[in-house]
């Protein structure tokens, strides 16, 4: 062989030597290091749905009988996993894409492992407390991505899984003084019971209840917080849409601080409200405007613990919140997960899991099911403390805009957090 | 005619042209290749070296990626109970999905520290305070740390340091008095408040009451308490009210009727077990204090005064710690994620939750009667399940911030000698130890009204630096003068003391807490004095009590006689070592 062969043999060996050292150095990662995304059938699928505090009892407790069932998508079984966390909370990691959802120019197949990975625990659904909370999340991607990542139409369209309103619950010795001072129970009345200086006494109540104590969630804890804080204002204006200047009137903001005095404590208050009100009792607070279905799973702990039981009023302007069921549609999870997603959101529609949904004080979304639907539920139970299966004829206050949401949140922290 | 090459024999190259061909291919071949083996390689070292520890990571407390061991700092008045229900939940051998035994363990923590700790690189992953007022200061404190200004269009909300938090059981804040002194005060028929305690403690000098420091909740209510009875408000306290000089001269005369501080409730139940009926007439604890004291003590029962004006209710939060926010730092890993899910699923559930109420605290579970069968509630006068009937107005973080400030300027001010032992025996790490301890003592007083003085002993007294309030120059003199120890001589323990208290009685500042804390790691050999004369000159006080707190440095130390010598000084004793003295000195500086 001439030496011009024997060099070019030698270019050739050189070369393999080369590619096989490095195969088997990345084989030692035991990780196939950029190898393409493949769409492999999982031997079970984990779903993560985000769920807002007033379903989530209801929900985790659907999500275990589901998980326990024989449930799947194209042959593979579903395991559904529920993290609770407050609407607003939640929209506030949407807004800073905590939850790491990709920029509109990189596809899952440009991900290494580790970013793949990182993607695994992204949410497959979320469940806020209110569909508007839905439409700022997705005008919040719509400036990231330029498209929705929640659809309001189509298959995977926000369903709402249950409802519920806010409600006035004062303790029924605390209640009839007030009706008999005021006749009738609204945020104007309890701003004239917030401002006595007398306190109780002045009202016609005992002197050891001290001052008359509101319950109001702690907004950056729980959206009831500032779902209370809106309806406060649409009974001041006395119309339905609140606008960033109402909020902004000198004369509102004087109102609006005064009942907001009446607050014994939002520094301790946790995101559960109600137990609060429940767990600490008439010490903390009299009464407030709270999610019906909260105040309809304590009614029974607050007659045990304090003998003295809850009333419920409702008030003329009425915040509902649906709890709309809404898949995340984005590349970041599979279309397996999305379709599972799905049939979790099948199974809180039925009928057996909106019979359910009753013993959790929510009212369901399937119309099929009368809110008496069931012995245990606690409609039927509580009417004789002023609660109604339907709904008295009342107006609903509309969904705040984004910046209605933050001036009032602004005015909290400056105002009465700090 | 144009000479043109056939189509075969266009192909048909010379052997010099061919080898030339085959060169240039194998060299291309061989690029292509290597380029390729190099960006294989190139992703295998990104790999590696992405998936590589961090070097600059995790100083401090590791823990396996897979851990399922979680560590839960609690207030040290509920970590016994808590400690127990762990060992429940241990017992049950839960795992995570891929095996790992779930395990927890408790510390206990005073909550201030506990939240200074959670800011940065704790050794626990959850915490339970005894008030959710930490919480929300932790919270607090994080923000100001440093989130970076987000857009004015984003939701400011979801960035917590902390988690899935829960409650296990609650408490409220009551003056806890003995029955007769309760009964003087008009209980059961009228309703008392902390403005007749405060009043009786100001028009009575023999009336002997107490209030933790401001470390705890039930210390941070009493003062609460003060501010705004001084302000002439039950609610909406504000920083120019607790700062106006009516107020502040009406908490300072309160203040000076305290007996002494300290660290916590369970202090004041031990002192009261040790001394008696004489040692107080009234303190502020938790309601479960009086459960429990009236349940293991027979005699004279004390009773739990729920304060007219409104109180505050310790609520026993548990939270876990959203970690890793920094490189040197390790995140939570799930599984202890899981732990942490199973613990609190368990200190809510009802075995735990009757344990809770056995312990006398209020369970969290609503559906557990109070005044059930078994209940210590039940058929009981002491306490009232029924009470409060209304809560003081928590005021928001930044008043509670000046309220705290304020005390430090109105509560009773203290005379404190550090005397320190510093023979040949306390060389080496002990002595540098000692150094850090005292300096952190030092640093920790912050009265303005408050003096501090050092005494160095070996074979005798080697310096005395006098009494001095501390600003900023006076402080640094400390500092050298600590800086300076050296480690060389004998043990003239008593003489050293005697000084001391000598010095503290010849000021006659009967309006200051007087008290000597003493550390030695040996026995006393050189002094000329004995305990007896200590004795008699402590008690040759004409009405000005010096306080004695003593602190067996090591195995070395005569307990004996430093338990002998807080006894005689109405103080205590406690053990250290080269780990945690500068963590009892903390706790001691509580006590001023």
């Amino acid at each position: 062989m001439s030496r011009t062969r024997w060099i070019f043999l030698g270019i050739i060996v050189f070369a393999v030597v080369i590619v096989a050292a490095s195969i088997l150095l990345s084989q030692q990662t035991n990780e196939p290091g950029g190898a393409a995304l493949t769409v492999e059938r999982p031997d079970a699928l984990k779903i993560r749905v985000l769920t807002a505090l007033p379903v989530e009892p209801w929900v985790r407790s659907a999500a275990e009988a589901f998980n326990a069932g024989d449930y799947d998508v194209e042959g593979v079984p579903i395991e559904v996993e529920i993290s609770a966390v407050d609407g607003l909370t939640a929209l506030g990691r949407w807004d800073r894409n905590d939850y790491g959802a990709l920029p509109a120019d990189v596809r899952p197949e440009d991900l290494s492992e580790a970013e793949r990975a990182a993607l695994s625990g992204f949410p497959t659904a979320w469940i806020p407390d209110s569909r508007y909370l839905v439409e700022l999340a997705n005008a919040s991607y719509k400036e990231r991505l330029g498209r929705d990542v929640f659809l309001t139409d189509g298959e995977y369209r926000a369903r709402p899984i249950a409802i519920s309103l806010f409600a006035w619950g004062l303790y029924n010795s605390r209640a009839a003084v007030l009706e008999d001072e005021f006749g009738v129970i609204n945020w104007s009345t309890i701003h004239d019971a917030a401002i006595a200086r007398g306190g109780w006494p002045e009202l016609g109540g005992e002197p050891s209840w001290g001052f008359f104590k509101l319950v109001v969630p702690n907004p950056s804890k729980n959206v009831g917080g500032l779902a209370a804080m809106i309806a406060m204002a649409g009974e001041y204006y006395d119309r339905t849409n609140i606008s960033v200047e109402d909020i902004a009137n000198p004369q509102f903001q004087v109102w609006l601080r005064e009942l907001m005095g009446a607050v014994t404590d939002f520094s301790s208050a946790s995101a559960y409200t109600a137990e609060d009100f429940a767990l600490f009792g008439y010490s903390v607070g009299d009464g407030g405007q709270l999610l019906e279905s909260d105040l309809l799973q304590n009614m029974q702990g607050i007659r045990t613990r304090w003998e003295d039981p809850l009333r419920i009023y409702y008030p003329e302007y009425v915040t509902w919140f649906d709890f709309p069921f809404s898949v995340w549609v984005g590349p970041e999870t599979t279309a397996l997960q999305k379709n599972a997603a799905l049939e979790f959101q099948r199974f809180l529609l039925s009928d057996e899991q909106q019979k359910a949904a009753l013993a959790f004080g929510l009212r369901p979304a399937n119309p099929n099911i009368a809110v008496d639907a069931v012995e245990n539920s606690l409609f039927a139970q509580w009417e004789d403390q002023g609660v109604q299966t339907v709904v008295p004829r009342t107006t609903a206050m509309r969904s705040p805009d984004r910046d209605v949401l933050l001036t009032l949140l602004r005015w909290f922290e400056l105002n009465v957090a700090q | 005619m144009s000479h043109r090459r056939a189509p075969s024999q266009a192909f048909r190259l010379s052997k010099r042209n061919r080898n030339f061909v085959a060169v240039v291919g194998a060299v291309a071949l061989s690029i292509l290749l290597c380029c390729t083996a190099t960006y294989r390689s190139g992703m295998w070292l990104t790999d590696a070296l992405r998936n590589r520890p961090d070097a600059s990571a995790p100083a401090g407390p590791t823990w396996t990626a897979d851990s399922a061991d979680l560590t839960v700092a609690v207030s040290p008045m509920m970590a016994p109970v808590l400690s127990q229900l762990a060992d429940d939940f241990n017992a049950r051998n839960q795992t995570t999905p891929d095996g790992r035994n779930m395990t927890v363990t408790i510390a206990a923590v005073n909550p201030e520290k506990m939240v200074v700790e959670a800011l940065g690189n704790p050794p626990f992953q959850a915490i339970s305070p005894d008030s959710s007022l930490w919480l929300d200061q932790l919270e607090q404190r994080w923000t100001d740390a440093g989130i970076p200004q987000e857009s004015d269009s984003v939701i400011p909300l979801g960035q917590s340091r902390t988690s899935g938090q829960v409650r296990y059981a609650v408490s409220p804040v009551v003056i806890a008095a003995w029955e007769e002194v309760a009964r003087e005060l008009g209980w059961p028929d009228q309703a008392v408040g902390w403005q007749d305690i405060q009043r009786i403690a100001t028009s009575d000098p023999d009336f002997k009451w107490n209030h933790s420091s401001t470390n705890t909740a039930s210390g941070l209510l009493a003062t609460l308490a003060e501010f705004y009875a001084g302000a002439g408000l039950v609610r909406g306290l504000t920083a120019e009210a607790a700062t106006a000089q009516s107020t502040l001269d009406y908490v300072q005369a309160v203040e000076a009727t305290i007996r002494f501080y300290g660290e916590g409730e369970e202090v004041i139940v031990q002192r009261l077990a040790a001394e008696g009926r004489n040692f107080l007439d009234a303190f502020v604890g938790q309601e479960r204090v009086v459960i429990e004291w009236n349940r293991t003590h027979p005699g004279e029962r004390l009773i739990a005064i729920y304060p007219a004006e409104g109180t505050l209710w310790t609520d026993h939060p548990l939270a876990l710690l959203e970690l890793g926010a920094s490189a040197a730092e390790l995140s939570v890993t799930d599984n202890q994620r899981l732990t942490y899910r199973a613990f609190a699923e368990f200190l809510t559930g009802r075995e735990s939750q009757l344990a809770l109420l056995a312990a006398g605290y209020r369970p969290a579970d609503l559906d557990i009667p109070l005044d059930g069968p078994d209940s210590p509630f039940a058929g009981a006068d002491a306490v009232d399940w029924r009470e409060p009937q209304t809560t003081l107005q928590m005021p928001p973080p930044s008043v509670i911030n000046v309220v705290l400030d304020a005390w430090r300027y109105t509560k009773r001010p203290t005379n404190v000698y550090l005397v320190v032992d510093t023979s040949g025996s306390m060389e080496g790490e002990k002595i540098r130890r000692t150094r850090e301890a005292l300096a952190a003592f030092v640093e920790q007083v912050q009265g303005s009204r408050d003096r501090v003085g050092i005494v160095e002993f070996a074979s005798s007294v080697k310096s005395f630096a006098p009494l001095s309030t501390l600003d900023d120059a006076s402080r640094r003199d400390l500092l050298d003068i600590i800086d300076d120890m050296q480690a060389i001589g004998g043990t003239a323990l008593i003489d050293a003391v005697y000084a001391a208290v000598e010095d503290l009685q010849s000021q006659r500042d009967d309006q200051a807490i007087n008290a000597v804390v003493v550390m030695t790691d040996g026995l006393d050999n050189d002094s000329r004095r004995s305990l007896n004369d200590l004795s008699r000159l402590l008690q040759s006080h004409n009405g000005m009590p010096v306080v004695l707190f003593t602190i067996a440095f090591g195995r070395d130390a005569d307990e004996s006689l430093l338990t002998r010598m807080a006894e005689a000084g109405n103080g205590q004793f406690r053990r250290a070592d080269e780990t945690d003295i500068e963590e009892l000195y903390r706790i001691i500086s509580t006590y001023f």
